[in-house]
């Protein structure tokens, strides 16, 4: 079902480029790649592995494995409107109806054969235990060879050392399951392309620091969690400058992605994936645009080619939802004031330890800045739990309680 | 000029009709129902016949409460947390903190000096503590809802009750029944655990509660049970205004006069 949708989803875009080029939005484009990942993941014939978020995406393209994060498949089924069936085989297979609906649904996916059986699995430690938990449970479902990359907490050089070992070992391991021997010329090409991509990225966020934003809700909404998938291939590449090129046109132009932009928001984790009216509520409205996700953000430095696996590990390590809270909370907080930013956002996905651990130190970091924060009580794939007028009214009462305080951005 | 505030809620429908000073004419609350558009109906009847007012003779309509985006010829819709702290704030002025526990939620809102909305609070995922809860339980007792407040004051050993799911508590409620447990007792019991639910809400937004004015709005609290257990988890008087059920409908007016008198 899940290939069948990449495959007509692709066809209908290329379709309707051929027939328009000149159409060719950014997100169209964005939307084009990722579902010729997705083809790609569900073709037979090409090495494949699921991986956890912190995998290093551009080390497995450069090696010729097609590789994905386990809950892109979540998000995928909630945004199609097809994730109630997953959850509920996982349930019924007992797995806790309160545990991260990402996951449910990715194992559900594999024991309903929804899943194409992969080549090995590579998990993360971090950011979550639950998404270790999930490849473990999916290593064991396909019963392939499980990596485990043991991301330390703290960016010290022994433990970059000790991150930046495993790398080469997975490449090589990677490179031979690919039926070839590790390239460093390979690799040292899709770091390239990776560096490039990474410093359009960082143009992109720029732009939408600007008053007003030339973005809106749905421009960047999972773009920096879904990128990282096409880092180290021209696709990646493509898909970053179409981006910037789309948003620099607007600012040049003085165009405003929310017309009469009026609230500027910081939206903390992961968007709802499942369709949904709160975006178009913001917009339309309240004039309210998301002009930064926690997880659009650049907080790596250009990986050196000639020597990529210490920099990829820096890459994963300096990742803030990695680490102390401490250290995430002071990243949001400069998030908050780089952008100029109302008010927060902060969805406390049902399940996600990581995420709702540590809401209470989030919301007390915003209010010491003086930025209001609304706790957002929701499941962002299991739309069985969704309740429309309860969240509209939270929303709403916030944006009602920031359109009558003064103004504290920086 | 008249001005006319609805409060579609899951448990009544609030109307209040002021004139251009801001002067309450008439007030009324009638059930919602399965047809909200017919308590709609019904409450703007009875309050403009209360009031001797035509239709044709109010300024303006603002709508608030879940239902709020069914009140046909609205000026404005705006959420029950502006209204009810604009109404508490007109009634009770120097409010800092309000309770309002309505049919199916509860909210707390905390005030800055000058009464504005600084922050706010709502109950999480399920509706333990609200009206609908109390009614439930009212059932299982079988005691009017309305009688609930009298029933507290002689209960001078509340008991315990382990659960706030409105399912296992109405369990537990016909358990103590049958042990033999007085229904003062149990009803003192619910009441304390409603005020400890409400006091974690309050907390998330306020830290220290002690010494703030503090105001209840809503059905719920008509109950002089669940304010005695409020005032005493808070360790500070809560103020009632005359008719708290209808702050949410009364702010609603006042700002169908601010905006468009």
């Amino acid at each position: 079902m899940i290939g069948e949708y990449f495959s007509g989803l692709a066809h209908d875009i290329e379709g309707k480029l051929a027939a328009e080029p000149g159409a060719a939005s950014a997100r169209k484009i964005f939307a084009l790649e990722v579902a010729r990942l997705g083809v790609r993941l569900y073709s037979p014939g090409r090495p494949v592995a699921w991986c956890g978020v912190l995998a290093p995406f551009d080390l497995l393209n450069a090696v010729g494995v097609t590789s994905c994060f386990a809950e892109f498949v979540g998000a995928m089924l909630a945004g199609m409107g097809a994730a109630s069936a997953p959850l509920e085989g996982a349930e019924q297979a007992g797995y806790a109806a309160d545990t991260c609906a990402y996951h449910r649904a990715v194992v559900g996916a594999a024991m309903q054969g929804m899943m194409p059986v992969p080549d090995f699995l590579v998990a993360t430690t971090t950011p979550c235990t639950g998404g270790l938990a999930a490849i473990e449970n999916l290593a064991r479902l396909f019963r392939r060879d499980l990596l485990v990359l043991q991301i330390p907490r703290a960016e010290t050089e022994a433990g970059v050392r000790f991150l930046a070992g495993q790398l080469e070992r997975l490449a090589r391991f990677a490179a031979g399951r690919a039926g070839a021997q590790l390239d460093p010329q390979c690799v040292a090409a899709a770091v390239d392309l990776s560096n490039v991509t990474r410093a359009l990225m960082v143009e992109i966020y720029d732009l939408a620091r600007r008053v007003p934003s030339p973005v809106s809700n749905r421009d960047l909404a999972n773009f920096g969690i879904v990128v990282p998938l096409l880092m180290g291939t021209q696709a990646g590449v493509d898909v970053a400058r179409a981006t910037r090129d789309e948003l620099a046109a607007r600012a040049r132009d003085g165009k405003s992605g929310v017309p009469g932009e009026r609230f500027r928001l910081l939206w903390v984790q992961n968007r709802i994936q499942f369709p949904n009216p709160l975006l178009r509520l913001l917009e339309d409205e309240y004039r309210a645009v998301i002009v930064v996700d926690e997880l659009n953000d650049v907080t790596w430095e250009p990986i050196d080619p000639a020597d990529p696996f210490p920099g990829m590990a820096r890459r994963a390590i300096g990742l803030p939802l990695n680490g102390p809270a401490e250290r995430r909370v002071a990243r949001l907080r400069q998030l908050a004031t780089e952008y100029r930013v109302d008010g927060i956002i902060q969805p406390c996905h049902w399940g996600c330890r990581q995420g709702t651990g540590i809401r209470g130190l989030v919301q007390r970091g915003f209010q010491e800045l003086g930025i209001p924060v609304l706790n957002l009580e929701v499941d962002c794939i299991d739309a069985r739990s969704f309740s429309e007028g309860q969240l509209r009214t939270r929303l709403e009462a916030f944006l009602e309680l920031i359109a009558g305080r003064p103004r504290v951005r920086a | 000029m008249r001005f006319l505030g609805i409060d579609v809620g899951s448990l009544s429908c609030d109307a209040a009709l002021l004139d251009e000073r801001g002067e309450l004419l008439a007030a009324t609350v009638v059930p919602t129902g399965a047809r909200n558009r017919e308590a709609i109906a019904r409450a703007k009847d009875e309050v403009l016949r209360a009031a001797g007012v035509s239709a044709e003779d109010v300024t303006a309509v603002v709508s608030t409460g879940y239902g709020r985006d069914r009140v046909e010829g609205r000026r404005a819709a705006v959420t029950e947390i502006t209204c009810h702290a604009r109404g508490i704030q007109a009634l009770l002025p120097g409010t800092r903190l309000l309770v309002d526990i309505g049919g199916q939620d509860s909210k707390a809102v905390r005030f800055d000096a000058q009464g504005g909305v600084a922050d706010f609070a709502m109950n999480d995922k399920c509706a333990a503590g609200t009206g609908r809860f109390l009614e439930a339980m009212a059932r299982a007792l079988e005691v009017d809802v309305s009688a609930l407040g009298e029933l507290d004051r002689d209960g001078s050993d509340g008991a315990t009750l382990s659960s706030m799911c409105t399912v296992f508590a109405e369990s537990e409620v016909v358990s103590l029944i049958a042990d033999g447990v007085a229904v003062g007792a149990i009803v003192r019991g619910l009441h304390r655990a409603i005020a400890s639910r409400t006091l974690a809400m309050i907390k998330r937004i306020v830290p220290d509660p002690s010494g703030l004015p503090v105001a209840m709005s809503g059905g719920v609290a008509h109950n002089a049970g669940v304010v005695r257990a409020l005032s005493a988890a808070l360790g500070c008087e809560v103020r009632v205004p005359p008719r708290p059920d209808i702050v949410g409908a009364f702010g609603a007016a006042l700002i169908a006069r601010e905006r468009f008198g």
